[in-house]
């Protein structure tokens, strides 16, 4: 009896292992996403998606709807069916720690997408956020490089937010200690909602009478608020930084209301990620794969194998690479700038 | 009931201090003097925090709370919230509650957003006058069947008010979300932008500030006069001649003076020049004060001055548009005979129903004017942004219902004044806006707002017990 059991066993897992060497190109490779609630999400999605397929492998997903447990659910379902990767875009970074450690115990390798957990066993891809405030704050200084400077920040809630203010204070150090550069208004945005960033910019021209230089906003939403408070005032023109390459946004850095709107194009994020979990699947070692550096400037300070990309800048020079990147087309990239009057326009 | 009787009948015997004789013969509400005390002391408070911490900025008190530009702000930032709180009175008022509100101005706000940007835009060509009629009629369309909807299911389906628009909070956000896709509509066009206060266009200027003013002035005097008569007409008491003179004048004087006080903002100043220089305004020389609000010329440069070229900024549209509603919802819900069902249903569904008042067909046309409402709320604050997002709402049923409860609206129903909630609005944006020049946190914006709330519901309730 239970030698018949050992020989089935045996079977059972020769089976297995042959399987699993034929699938040597059909690895699974699943993501679980934090919600679909955001577009920018699909964007991500149909650039892994194409990556995954392209190696012969497949693609599964899951959504978590914006809940930590059902994450946490997702995860152990993922594990169940046994794929072979597991991208994760976590909604809340400490409380899926336990599902991470429970992936890697179960043999399933680990990658955290966009959204940092602190797991020393998984791979992080990421644009570098702390970059994405270094960059807004030297495209305002080229512009502006003294005066007063507003920081409208993002919601206090949020990590990015804290990151993005981290990068530019960064840039603007040495300003800032010579008295070149001051700071006259610092708030951070509930919910990063643009009309909030309206009454907080509003607040901001009115206790300091008019006396602000440039504005430096955390996403671009927030700015086309901060945008809107200084219409009013007539200071319309006066330099703005944001991020997101939100489509609005592009245009008003066409038509000159807008200096830079930092872009992280997520196709580029979710096709280095695919590639990486691609290669990860077949069993190549995390550190070995092109632009794998390490990164321990998370919360509690965990050193993590990341790839670090670098956003681009969308300023008036170059509004033709979004366009060309098929970001935003140029009807929406121009609308209302006269012909040739902005490169790519 | 009985010592008012008494009192009436024996005045010699009532022992009322000259205040107490006072409210009573001019029948003030009393909570509103509360409301509009602590407004200013709060404005007050401000005025001199930001004057400690931030610099005087021409403050009353020596800060920049309490000043022409800081107060005008303040009324457009509080115009959105203020109308839809309006209607958030009669609801509650018929024991319901409306919690999609927020998600309902980004729905119709956003789809009014797509219809200006995506489909009416290029298929009219951009600026096209006929463009922001049909974008807000759609959007005052759409409130209004949002609305409807809403009553629908609460009256024919019987699902709990609070169920149905909890249902909606979740749930047009998503459709809004839909809509754009998540992303930012804009920028709108340019003559609706012009109801959102932000643009030269929209402010109206001292002349019209005065003129509208003095009509309101005589709306008041008018309706004092009227109201004496139908007294008269009714065998109702009358208030003293005094008291409705002195009622006539308080009511102007303060018509008066927020005329005078917005009157006082002044353009910016590179706005005025733009003016000036495109309808050919000569500029008068003068010599450059930075702390004027006029403009000059000195030598070839148009620099700021004390005396010079000032345009006055006068209401914004935002502003006439909240007044307007205000006044319209208070009739409606004093004067008119649905308003009065409204109040009816409120005190007692059932006696209410007994006595031959559809509820179901009122609840659907409360929801309804809610759902329009939203509508105009939704118009005022993306033509203030000058975008539509579906961000845009995000929490505004909390804030409206707040104001609603802050003005004395009660949760048990048949209770709730109009000015009481609009008062609440403004008091609750007067502490965001102060702690914003103050540059507090936001954090302590909410925690503040939210002990405001349950200090104000607190001490009405005591309020109410000593009346009683």
């Amino acid at each position: 009896m239970t030698r018949k059991f050992l020989t089935l066993a045996a079977g059972a897992l020769m089976l297995g292992m042959s399987s699993m060497s034929a699938l040597a190109a059909g690895k699974t490779i699943a993501v679980s996403w934090k919600t679909f609630q955001e577009e920018r999400w699909k964007t991500d999605e149909a650039a892994i998606k194409a990556v995954v397929e392209a190696a012969g492998n497949t693609y599964v997903s899951t959504d978590a709807q914006g809940s930590a447990q059902k994450q946490a659910a997702d995860i152990e379902g993922l594990i169940s069916q046994k794929v072979d990767v597991i991208m994760v875009v976590a909604f809340d970074s400490d409380a899926i720690l336990p599902s991470f450690k429970a992936a890697s115990d179960a043999g399933v390798k680990m990658l955290s997408y966009d959204v940092l957990v602190e797991d020393p066993n998984a791979l992080y891809v990421t644009f570098d956020n702390v970059g994405v405030g270094r960059i807004i704050a030297q495209e305002i200084q080229k512009v502006k490089p003294e005066g007063n400077y507003a920081f409208i920040k993002g919601d206090k809630g949020d990590p990015n937010a804290t990151f993005l203010f981290q990068g530019m204070m960064e840039v603007l150090k040495e300003a800032l200690d010579s008295g070149k550069v001051k700071n006259v208004c610092e708030t951070f945005t509930d919910g990063w909602k643009p009309d909030n960033a309206q009454k907080n910019m509003e607040q901001c021209l009115t206790s300091t009478g008019n006396k602000v230089d440039a504005v430096l906003a955390e996403n671009d939403g927030m700015a086309s608020g901060v945008v809107a408070a200084l219409e009013a005032q007539g200071m319309v023109g006066i330099p703005v930084g944001g991020q997101d390459g939100d489509l609005a946004a592009i245009n008003r850095v066409a038509l000159g209301t807008q200096t830079v709107s930092v872009w992280k194009n997520a196709r580029e994020l979710g096709k280095v990620a695919a590639e990486a979990a691609n290669a990860i699947a077949d069993g190549t070692d995390p550190t070995k794969i092109a632009g794998v550096g390490k990164f321990s400037g998370g919360a509690k300070g965990v050193e993590v194998n990341a790839i670090l990309l670098a956003p681009t800048p969308i300023t008036k020079a170059n509004v033709s690479a979004a366009i060309d990147a098929g970001h935003i087309t140029k009807d929406q990239a121009c609308a209302g700038v006269a012909a040739g009057a902005v490169p790519g326009c | 009931m009985s010592k008012q009787q008494n009192s009436s009948a024996n005045p010699a015997l009532t022992d009322d201090g000259p205040i107490r004789r006072f409210l009573n013969a001019t029948e003030i509400d009393t909570r509103m003097i509360g409301m509009i005390v602590a407004l200013f002391a709060i404005w007050c408070a401000f005025d001199i925090a930001s004057g400690i911490l931030r610099g005087n900025f021409g403050g009353l008190l020596g800060g920049s709370f309490l000043t022409p530009r800081n107060l005008w702000t303040l009324l457009n930032q509080t115009a959105s919230i203020a109308v839809m709180t309006t209607g958030m009175v009669l609801i509650i008022v018929m024991r319901q509650i409306d919690l999609s509100v927020g998600s309902m101005l980004s729905l119709v706000a956003v789809a009014g957003g797509v219809l200006q940007v995506y489909q009416l835009g290029p298929s009219l060509g951009v600026g096209h006058p006929a463009i922001w009629v049909l974008a807000i009629i759609a959007i005052l369309a759409l409130g209004t069947a949002i609305g409807a909807f809403n009553g629908y299911l609460t009256a024919y389906a019987q699902i709990p008010s609070f169920i149905v628009t909890l249902g909606g909070l979740i749930a047009y956000s998503g459709v809004a979300f839909l809509l754009a896709k998540g992303e930012t509509v804009a920028p709108m066009d340019k003559t609706f932008k012009v109801l959102g206060g932000t643009i030269p266009a929209s402010w109206i200027g001292p002349f019209w500030t005065w003129t509208l003013s003095f009509a309101a002035c005589a709306l008041i005097v008018f309706a004092i006069v009227n109201g004496r008569r139908q007294r008269v007409r009714f065998k109702f008491p009358l208030r003293p001649v005094w008291a409705e003179v002195t009622l006539a004048a308080l009511g102007s004087i303060a018509v008066l003076g927020a005329a005078a006080v917005v009157n006082s903002y002044a353009w910016p100043p590179k706005l005025a020049e733009n003016y000036a220089k495109e309808n050919n305004i000569t500029i008068p020389p003068g010599v450059e004060d930075k702390a004027g609000d006029a403009i000059c010329m000195a030598g070839d440069a148009v620099v700021r001055c004390l005396e010079g070229l000032t345009l006055g900024t006068g209401y914004a549209a935002p502003v006439l548009i909240a007044f307007a509603i205000g006044a319209i919802m208070s009739f409606i819900a004093t004067r008119t005979r649905f308003g009065r069902y409204v109040y009816a249903v409120g005190g007692n569904p059932e006696a209410a129903n007994l006595a031959g008042i559809n509820t179901r067909w009122l609840t659907v046309k409360v929801f309804a004017l809610m759902g329009f409402l939203v509508g105009v709320s939704a118009i005022i604050s993306s033509a203030r942004l000058d975008a539509a997002t579906n961000a845009l709402g995000a929490l505004n049923e909390l804030y409206v219902i707040a104001a609603a409860v802050i003005g004395g609206t009660s949760l048990a129903g048949g209770v709730g004044t109009i000015y009481g909630a609009i008062l609440g609005a403004l008091l609750m944006q007067s502490i965001q806006s102060g702690m914003g020049l103050l540059n507090l946190p936001a954090a302590f914006q909410n925690i503040v707002v939210g002990t405001v709330l349950v200090i104000a519901v607190w001490l009405d309730q005591i309020y109410r017990r000593n009346v009683k």
